[in-house]
């Protein structure tokens, strides 16, 4: 007997396995079943195969998902631009330079680049700037960096997680309003499913920045520490930033006076959604 | 009218499932590389045809024939190489996934979608793009050769 072409018994066995068999069938076949032990061997195989199966399928959902994939879902681009952040807003200047303006921008140009070109070729050979500072690790790592590394050491310090808990509200606001120079408010996320727990003040790239920690109360990563973070404004991150660094999620907005970033770790898919509800808020 | 819809991330649906995904993958594309590609692949049509997603029924059943899709549509571009199922080593034959991998083409979805996910036949039949009549004929024939599988398996131990 042919397994890839099972009989009609073997099939009819098969469907009555699975529940599929109608009332005139399933006592045909459970008749069967007690009358003929060739059935009942059929019947037994199959079930055998059925659990065999089974057993070695739910062997594979113990194997660990590939980071990287993970990470390529949760940074693919949804294709409707779903959140609008403050700043985001799209202005609706066109580039079109008139002529003179295009002829003075190359005027401009070409006087700069003489006037560099000029100075590089005249500085005596001594002068060149240390190596080191010139190196693309040192050029690449930046504020968020510093945002990303206090996270990422508080985040796993529960007992030390925050400097002033979230029972005196009142004091927060003094202390990193004067610290930071930015008038904020403690955003109310509950809706959100996060509790707010306290706060920190630390430095990113020598400026002072406010710390806002939460903890998921709900969902599949309940106590997950999420932060939201605010300092005066960097014009050099005037857009908006979605990025993940070193397993660490962040979105990053900013208004004329500062400039925000909601911090979580790389499981969190809604950090977009908390953002923009952050950024009404705060 | 001014119903809202409901504002779920297909991400985080498709991390969810990420492990039924990549095991449904494996038992078309039959290695695990292959499969991660194609789950890959499959996501990225998901969340640029998230809208298509009605919200009825169970997002598994959607995600499950989008993979299935484009798995067609791969196989379609390049057909697969024979070896996949014949370079298994006698060492991994004697692993049970490896058993239900090297079935004939078809059996170990058949297998996964009816016993182990729970499908009805008429929904793993339309996940697979095949009659009921099909699918149950190659359920039956998967469940006969695992059968077969696991005494070898068991003799061999013993």
């Amino acid at each position: 007997m042919n397994a890839l072409q099972p009989s009609p018994l073997e099939l009819q066995l098969s469907a009555y396995i699975d529940g599929q068999s109608n009332n005139e069938e399933r006592h045909d076949v459970e008749e069967l079943l007690v009358n003929d032990p060739h059935a009942r061997t059929l019947h037994d195989a199959l079930k055998r195969g059925a659990d065999f199966g089974r057993n070695a399928f739910d062997d594979m959902l113990k194997e660990p998902v590939p980071l990287d994939l993970v990470r390529s879902i949760k940074n693919a681009p949804l294709p409707r631009k779903a959140v609008r952040l403050p700043g985001s807003t799209r202005r609706n200047r066109a580039f079109r330079p008139s002529g003179l303006q295009a002829l003075s921008a190359c005027a401009l140009t070409l006087l700069v680049g003489g006037s560099l070109g000029y100075m590089i070729g005249a500085r005596p050979d001594g002068t060149r700037a240390p190596q080191a500072l010139a190196s693309p690790a040192f050029q690449q790592r930046d504020w968020l960096d510093d945002i990303v590394s206090h996270f990422r050491l508080y985040s796993r310090q529960q007992n030390r997680l925050v400097e002033i808990g979230a029972d005196r509200p009142a004091d927060i606001l003094e202390w990193l309003t004067t610290g930071t120079g930015v008038g904020f408010r403690i955003p109310d996320l509950t809706d959100s499913g996060l509790a707010f727990v306290g706060a920190r003040l630390v430095t990113a790239e020598n400026t002072p920045t406010g710390i806002l920690f939460y903890r998921r109360t709900t969902g599949d990563n309940e106590g997950d520490i999420l932060a939201l973070t605010f300092s005066r404004a960097r014009p050099e991150t005037a857009k908006p930033i979605e990025d993940i660094r070193l397993d660490t999620s962040l979105v990053s907005w900013s208004t004329p006076l500062a400039t925000y970033v909601i911090v979580a770790p790389s499981s969190a898919a809604d950090l977009d959604e908390i953002a923009a509800k952050a950024a009404g808020l705060i | 009218m001014n119903q809202p819809s409901p504002t779920t991330d297909i991400r985080r649906d498709l991390v969810a499932l990420l492990p039924r995904l990549r095991r449904f993958a494996l038992t078309l594309a039959g290695s695990g590389a292959e499969a991660d590609e194609l789950v890959r692949e499959a996501a990225t049509r998901a969340i640029q045809k998230s809208h298509h997603w009605k919200g009825e029924g169970r997002i598994e059943n959607w995600l499950f024939s989008l993979i299935r899709t484009t798995w067609t549509d791969e196989q379609k571009k390049r057909r697969r190489a024979e070896h996949a199922t014949a370079a298994k080593s006698d060492q991994d034959a004697l692993r049970p996934l490896a058993s239900v991998l090297s079935l004939p083409e078809g059996l170990a979805s058949a297998v996964l979608l009816a016993d182990v996910e729970d499908f009805t036949s008429v929904e793993a039949a339309a996940i697979l793009g095949i009659t009921t009549e099909l699918f149950s004929t190659r359920l039956c024939a998967a469940r006969l050769s695992l059968a077969a599988a696991g005494s070898q398996t068991s003799e061999r131990r013993a």
